[in-house]
C-alpha cells in the first residue's frame, strides 16, 4: 500500500505535542512553557514526559563505553570452573564454545556462539554506528536504521542464556570434592555487558534518526493498517 | 523545577514512538494491526477478546508459576547421589558460590519479575473488566510495561535445554515434576504477551481523564 503523496511529515514535536513514553498519550505543550526548565507530567499515567529522551546521546555513550570496557574481562576471565576429582578446568566463553565443538555438539556450540559472542558484539557495533550516524546527522536510510535499532532492542536479552546455563550448572553439579562447578568473575562481567547494552539500547532515542529529515517523506496522515491473513474475525464481529 | 499539569490531551492522533510522526488514530477492525506510516513501527492492534484472553492466560500462568516453583525442574544423578534444581535454587547456589550480584540478577529475571508480571497483569485486567480504576493502576501498569523485557523465563528455558544436553554425556539427567508445568508456563506467558494489548488499557485510563 503506497500512501498518498502530500506535503511534509509532521512530527508530534512540530505540532507542539509530546507523546508519553509509556502510554503514548499526546499532550499539548502549554504555550510559553520552557521545556528546558519545566517538567511536564503525563495526565494519563503521571510519568514525566519528554519530547525526546533527555541526554539520550550522552547516556547511551556512557553505557556503551562501560559495556565495551567490561567486555574485555568478560572474555578473558573464566566464566566457570569445572572441577572433576580435584582437577579444575577453567573455561572462558570462547574456550567453552571450542570444547563443545570438540565434543561434537555442533548445534549447541553454534547456539552459545550466537548468543554469547555474535549478538553482544553485533549489538555493540550497531549501537555505535547508530550513535555515530545520529551525531553526524546522516540521512542514510532512516527506515533501515530504525529497523536495526528494533532488532538490537529485541534480541539483546537472549545473550543472558549463557549466564543462566552457568547458574544451572552451578546448582546441579554439586558433588562435593569429586565434581563441582564454580562460577568465575567472567560470568559476572558478561552479565554486566548484557545488562548495560540493554540499558544503552533503551537510552537511545530512535526519533533522533528522524529529526534531521524534516521534509521529504510522503505522508497521508492515517496510520497504516494491516489486515490479518484470515478475515474470519471480521465476519464474527457483525453477527446479528 | 516547576511542575505543570495543565496539559490538554489529543486523542484523535497518535505519535509513533520510534519516529515521532503524528498520524490519525485509525479505526481498526478485529484482527488488524496499526503500523507507523513512515518507519513501520508497530503501534497497536485490535484483537478479539483481548482482555478476557489475557486474563485467562495470566491466571493459568500464575497457577503454573506456583507449581513450577514447588518441585525440581531437573535432577542430576551421579556418584550415587541426586542433585535437584529448582527455579530459586539457581540464585541460591550462585549466592553461596560468592556471586551475590549475579545471584540477584538471576533472582530478579527468573523469579521476581515473572511473578510481578503475572500478579500485576491479573490485578490490572480485573480493574479493566470492572471498569474501576484507582490511583495505583497507571503507575502499576507503567511498572509492568517497563519490567516486561526483564522477565526472562523463556531464556531460562533455553538455558535448561543447553544444560541438559551438556550434562547428558556426563551424568544421568532426570526431568523433574515441575519441568512440564514450566514448559506450559512459558507457553502461557508467550500467549499472554501476544494477547495483551496495552493500547486498550491505556485508552481506558485515558478516557477517565478526558471526561
Amino acid at each position: 500500500m503506497t500512501p498518498a503523496i502530500t506535503a511534509k511529515a509532521i512530527t508530534a514535536r512540530d505540532a507542539g505535542f509530546i507523546s508519553c513514553h509509556f502510554c503514548s498519550t499526546l499532550s499539548k505543550v502549554p504555550k510559553g512553557t520552557n521545556l528546558k526548565k519545566s517538567e511536564l507530567i503525563c495526565p494519563c499515567c503521571k510519568s514525566t514526559i519528554h519530547s525526546r529522551k533527555p541526554n539520550s546521546i550522552n547516556r547511551t555513550w556512557a553505557l556503551l563505553i562501560a559495556a565495551i570496557i567490561l567486555y574485555i574481562p568478560a572474555n578473558t576471565l573464566p566464566i566457570m570452573t569445572f572441577t572433576l576429582w580435584g582437577d579444575g578446568q577453567p573455561d572462558t566463553i570462547i574456550s567453552g564454545v571450542i570444547h563443545l565443538m570438540d565434543g561434537g555438539m555442533w548445534p549447541l556450540a553454534l547456539l552459545i556462539f550466537v548468543a554469547s559472542i555474535f549478538i553482544p558484539v553485533l549489538k555493540l557495533i550497531i549501537l555505535m554506528l547508530l550513535m555515530i550516524s545520529v551525531q553526524t546527522k546522516a540521512r542514510w536510510k532512516p527506515q533501515d536504521r530504525t529497523a536495526l535499532y528494533r532488532v538490537t532492542e529485541f534480541v539483546g536479552r537472549w545473550s543472558m542464556v549463557d549466564v543462566f546455563v552457568i547458574g544451572i550448572l552451578v546448582s546441579l553439579v554439586q558433588f562435593g570434592n569429586s565434581a563441582n562447578v564454580t562460577p568465575g568473575l567472567g560470568s559476572l562481567s558478561f552479565a554486566a555487558v548484557v545488562i548495560l547494552t540493554m540499558f544503552a539500547a533503551r537510552a537511545f532515542d530512535p526519533r533522533l534518526i528522524w529529526d534531521v529529515l524534516e521534509t521529504e517523506t510522503n505522508v497521508d496522515n492515517t496510520a497504516n493498517t494491516k489486515t490479518a491473513l484470515s478475515n474470519e474475525d471480521d465476519k464474527q464481529m457483525v453477527k446479528p | 523545577m516547576e511542575q505543570s499539569n495543565q496539559t490538554s490531551v489529543n486523542i484523535s492522533q497518535i505519535a509513533c514512538h520510534d519516529c515521532d510522526l503524528l498520524q490519525k488514530v485509525p479505526q481498526l477492525r478485529v484482527g488488524q494491526t496499526a503500523n507507523c506510516l513512515r518507519c513501520n513501527a508497530f503501534l497497536f492492534k485490535n484483537q478479539k477478546n483481548s482482555v478476557d484472553r489475557s486474563l485467562a492466560f495470566a491466571i493459568t500462568g500464575l497457577i503454573l508459576y506456583i507449581i513450577s516453583n514447588m518441585f525440581p525442574l531437573l535432577s542430576l544423578r551421579a556418584l550415587g547421589t541426586t542433585q535437584d534444581e529448582t527455579l530459586i535454587s539457581t540464585s541460591i547456589s550462585l549466592f553461596k558460590a560468592d556471586m551475590p550480584l549475579l545471584s540477584i540478577v538471576v533472582l530478579f529475571t527468573t523469579v521476581i519479575f515473572p511473578a510481578t508480571t503475572l500478579l500485576g497483569t491479573i490485578f490490572i485486567l480485573i480493574q479493566v473488566k470492572r471498569d474501576t480504576f484507582n490511583d495505583y493502576t497507571a503507575p502499576l501498569f507503567r511498572f509492568l510495561r517497563s519490567t516486561d523485557t526483564w522477565g526472562m523465563l523463556e531464556i531460562f528455558m533455553l538455558a535448561l535445554l543447553v544444560a541438559m544436553v551438556k550434562l547428558g554425556d556426563v551424568a544421568e539427567v532426570i526431568f523433574g515434576t515441575s519441568l512440564y508445568a514450566f514448559c506450559l508456563l512459558i507457553l502461557s506467558l508467550t500467549m499472554l504477551s501476544h494477547s495483551l494489548n496495552p493500547h486498550d488499557v491505556w485508552s481506558k485510563l485515558r478516557r477517565d481523564i478526558t471526561q
